[in-house]
């Protein structure tokens, strides 16, 4: 399918894809994020190009970052290292973080003293969604934003963050639409299909991705694509990106109907709400303390609930987790999350991976004894 | 469960800390303050093994909780790293508690302080505490940890979110985030937080700190006069007793007797020939060990940026609960918790010329990766000042991940590298 082989092909020219150099040949500027909880509308707002920072999308040599951020670290925050040392993310005018984990924080620091990328923000992010906890949220938002403006030198107005604001609002809308998609009994795209799109999310500019994916949602809901397997999976746990670990599960018989990852549901799960009542600066600090939360929120329970929610919504007979190891938050989760899952008759699949990996092997086998015991309940 | 069961492993802590103190007592050359020391981890586990008898809460927390409001309302702390330690250093077992953890479904990716104290609840081995507190201080496994503590043990649980940098609205926070903390307290206990006692216990902390820094001046002395690994006790004083009058006692006994070791020119070992600086704890296994090659190389911590290197700032026992905020930074470990900047690194450096340090030993816990990943940093920044530095991957509890003889190996290759310099 045409509109969906175009986000395969932006993916292709990871890290600096062809819409990114065409931001930056036109003078425009680059910053790259490191963690949802950074607002991209700010960035959007002043006119430059957030994109997310992620690592390979595939098991690679990380040997220059296991010496910068040790053996110990994540391989996600050393698979994005490993691209900085490298070179590939030297087209970026400015990195921003947040105090979200200690993979994201170290390799926000490790970056900033070793990659030469001009511009660094670290926002301190709360733990808990309390008032207090928005209004502190908020203050660290309206700080970033002042030194944003100061760096860029673009006053960022108020017209210009609603503006940003209604058009990531559109890409969140449209994103859930796609999903909508995957309640069918036989989806119209697959769950690694589905990753492709949202990858190039963070690559390109909302404008075009909004168009395309528009585009894509109507050529699935017109068309007679059928995907269908064994059980419905839903996928939860650390970041991922690699659409073949997707596919290796798929093709284990598992149709992944829906997810919880910080790379798909947790990046578009709920809009900013605009409120008159309020700056919109409040409103976007608002929706990105309270979307759909990381592991690294409390109480916990809000994201069990979520995920619970969802595997409702979407009818799963299972949960694959994986989890990227040494992601301790994910890895601390995951005996309450199994517990509240069996709670509701919903069995749990723990996976511990690297970032990037394809899945093949003994991922490949965990998974199909897990989708005969499923069919085996459904008997 | 028999109550036998329950307890055993703090009995056990408290038998050796009496058993090391009558030794020490017996001895010819008798420290004072090695016997407050054991005496005070003596009375900390009494304490904790007393509490219900005594109608007391157990109110166990992770790494750098404000204990001193806990020491207000006669609840009785007990630190969870801490006691995983001592009960590795005391009793020499952790693979029966490191399992239990693991059965839980907490990975081996977790560190062990955090898998072996879970275990411990599971098991029954340690008192089941009343209240489970924790925070993000310093790391992910002590923000993510409280929770299954609190479904193990069915213990009411508060979670302590601090902020990452110290703008003044991250202060209001921190002590807004306290004050609904001693509501939780006083709720849980049906105790009134006792003000006056909390404001004694803060100007304590100004004379405990104050101790620790006078300590740290004197072990600036060529030869230093402080044992090599005493900066364990040190942090140990702190984490457990702060403001407490058994820690003063304590390094109070300490500061009068290295003052009369400096004056007389004596040093902690035999030949003072390595001034090194650590980094993160030792395997709590090796201690004997290490105190031995200490003495054979003559190699002596003569600083510790991170965890004895106390900044600059006084607390003000009129402004308690903003003063026990205001505590969180200047602890040296803040340095590591917020962003890894000059301030940060700058200790490393200050130390390094302080102390006259000559070589650095970074022990590199495996399961903790937020302090691992400044390795190469610490080691570039050192390399600058002409300090090499060692990396030691070891565990501070599991012995399974090195052995004596490989730390001798490389310890050895390091002093004979840093002897030819
Ligand atoms: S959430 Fe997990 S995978 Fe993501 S950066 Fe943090 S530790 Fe790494
Ligand atoms: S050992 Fe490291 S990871 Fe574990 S609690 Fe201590 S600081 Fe955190």
């Amino acid at each position: 399918m045409n509109s969906l082989d175009r986000f395969r092909k932006v993916n292709e020219s990871f890290p600096m894809t062809d819409q990114i150099l065409e931001h930056k040949s036109r003078g425009g500027k680059v910053f790259g994020w490191l963690c949802t909880y950074v607002p991209e509308e700010i960035i959007h707002a002043a006119g430059a190009l957030p994109i997310r920072i992620i690592g390979y999308s595939h098991e690679a040599n990380l040997d220059d970052a296991d010496a910068h951020l040790y053996i110990n670290n994540c391989t996600f925050s050393r698979s994005c290292l490993q691209l900085g040392l490298e070179g590939e993310y030297d087209f970026l005018d400015g990195v921003v973080g947040g105090s979200t984990c200690d993979g994201a924080r170290r390799l926000f620091d490790i970056w900033r003293q070793y990659i030469g990328t001009p511009f660094h923000h670290v926002l301190t992010v709360p733990r808990k969604y309390t008032e207090r906890a928005q209004r502190l949220y908020y203050d660290e938002i309206v700080a970033f934003k002042k030194h944003f403006e100061e760096y860029t030198g673009v006053d960022i107005s108020d017209e210009a963050l609603h503006q940003s604001t209604i058009l990531f609002n559109e890409s969140r809308s449209l994103l859930r639409r796609l999903y909508e998609l995957r309640k069918r009994d036989k989806p119209p795209i697959s769950g690694a299909e589905t990753m492709e799109v949202l990858n190039a999310a963070y690559r390109m500019p909302k404008e075009i991705f909004n168009e395309w994916l528009g585009e894509l949602i109507g050529d699935l809901e017109s068309s007679d694509r059928a995907c269908s397997g064994r059980a419905r999976v839903m996928l939860v746990g650390s970041v991922l990106t690699n659409p073949e670990f997707v596919k290796s599960i798929e093709d284990q018989g598992a149709l992944v109907v829906t997810d919880e990852l910080c790379t798909s549901t947790r990046y578009w799960g709920d809009p900013v709400i605009i409120d008159n009542d309020r700056p919109v600066l409040e409103s976007i600090s608002r929706r990105y303390l309270n979307n759909f939360p990381c592991a690294r929120m409390y109480p916990s329970d809000e994201r069990f609930n979520r995920i619970i929610d969802f595997a409702k919504d979407y009818r799963v007979d299972g949960v694959i987790s994986q989890i990227v190891r040494y992601c301790v938050p994910y890895a601390h989760d995951l005996p309450l999350l199994t517990d509240r899952l069996n709670g509701q008759g919903i069995p749990t699949l723990g996976l511990d991976v690297e970032y990037g990996t394809s899945g093949s092997g003994q991922v490949a086998t965990r998974v199909q004894a897990f989708i005969e015991m499923l069919e085996a309940r459904d008997k | 469960m028999t109550i036998e069961r329950m307890n055993n492993k703090i009995d056990s802590i408290i038998r050796a800390c009496r058993l090391i103190r009558k030794m020490n007592q017996s001895g010819p050359n008798a420290r004072k303050s090695d016997i407050l020391y054991y005496n005070m981890l003596e009375g900390y586990y009494k304490r904790l093994l007393s509490a219900h008898d005594n109608n007391n809460l157990i109110a166990a927390h992770t790494d750098f909780f404000p204990v001193e409001l806990l020491y207000a309302m006669d609840i009785v702390p007990m630190h969870t790293e801490v006691t995983t330690w001592m009960i590795v250093l005391f009793t020499g077992e952790i693979e029966n508690i490191l399992a239990s953890g693991s059965e839980l479904g907490l990975v081996s990716e977790i560190c062990t302080p955090h898998r072996g104290i879970a275990g411990a609840y599971a098991n029954g081995v340690v008192p089941r505490p009343d209240m489970m507190l924790w925070s993000n201080l310093v790391c992910d496994n002590t923000a993510k940890s409280g929770e299954l503590i609190v479904e193990i043990t069915g213990s009411k649980g508060y979670f302590l979110d601090y902020p990452f940098k110290s703008s003044a609205s991250e202060m209001d926070y921190l002590v807004a985030e306290l004050g609904d903390l001693v509501g939780f307290l006083e709720r849980q206990s049906g105790r009134k937080m006792d003000w006056d006692r909390l404001s004694h216990i803060v100007g304590q902390m100004n004379v405990q700190i104050e101790l620790m820094r006078q300590i740290n001046e004197l072990r600036k002395a060529v030869p230093t006069p402080f044992s090599p690994l005493g900066f364990l006790q040190l942090i140990t004083a702190d984490y457990l007793c702060p403001g407490q009058p058994e820690a003063i006692a304590y390094l109070e006994t300490l500061r009068d007797e290295l003052s009369q070791m400096v004056e007389a020119g004596e040093g902690a070992v035999s030949n003072e020939r390595f001034r090194l600086m650590s980094f993160w704890l030792p395997p709590m296994h090796m201690m004997g060990f290490l105190d031995r090659i200490a003495e054979e190389f003559g190699a002596v911590s003569v600083t510790e940026p991170f965890f004895t290197f106390w900044g600059e700032g006084e607390l003000d026992p009129g402004k308690p609960l903003e003063s026990v905020a205001r505590k969180s930074y200047i602890i040296p470990a803040m340095r590591m918790f917020g962003p890894m900047d000059e301030r940060a690194i700058g200790s490393i450096v200050d130390c390094v010329e302080q102390y006259r340090v000559n070589g650095a030993v970074y022990y590199a816990n495996i399961g903790c990766r937020h302090t691992c990943a400044t390795i190469k940093l610490f080691k570039d920044v050192l390399a600058d000042v002409d300090v090499p530095m060692l990396t030691i991957d070891c565990d501070v509890v599991d012995p399974t991940v090195t052995s004596e003889d490989e730390v001798r190996g490389k310890l050895e290759q390091f002093f004979e590298m840093l002897e030819d310099r």
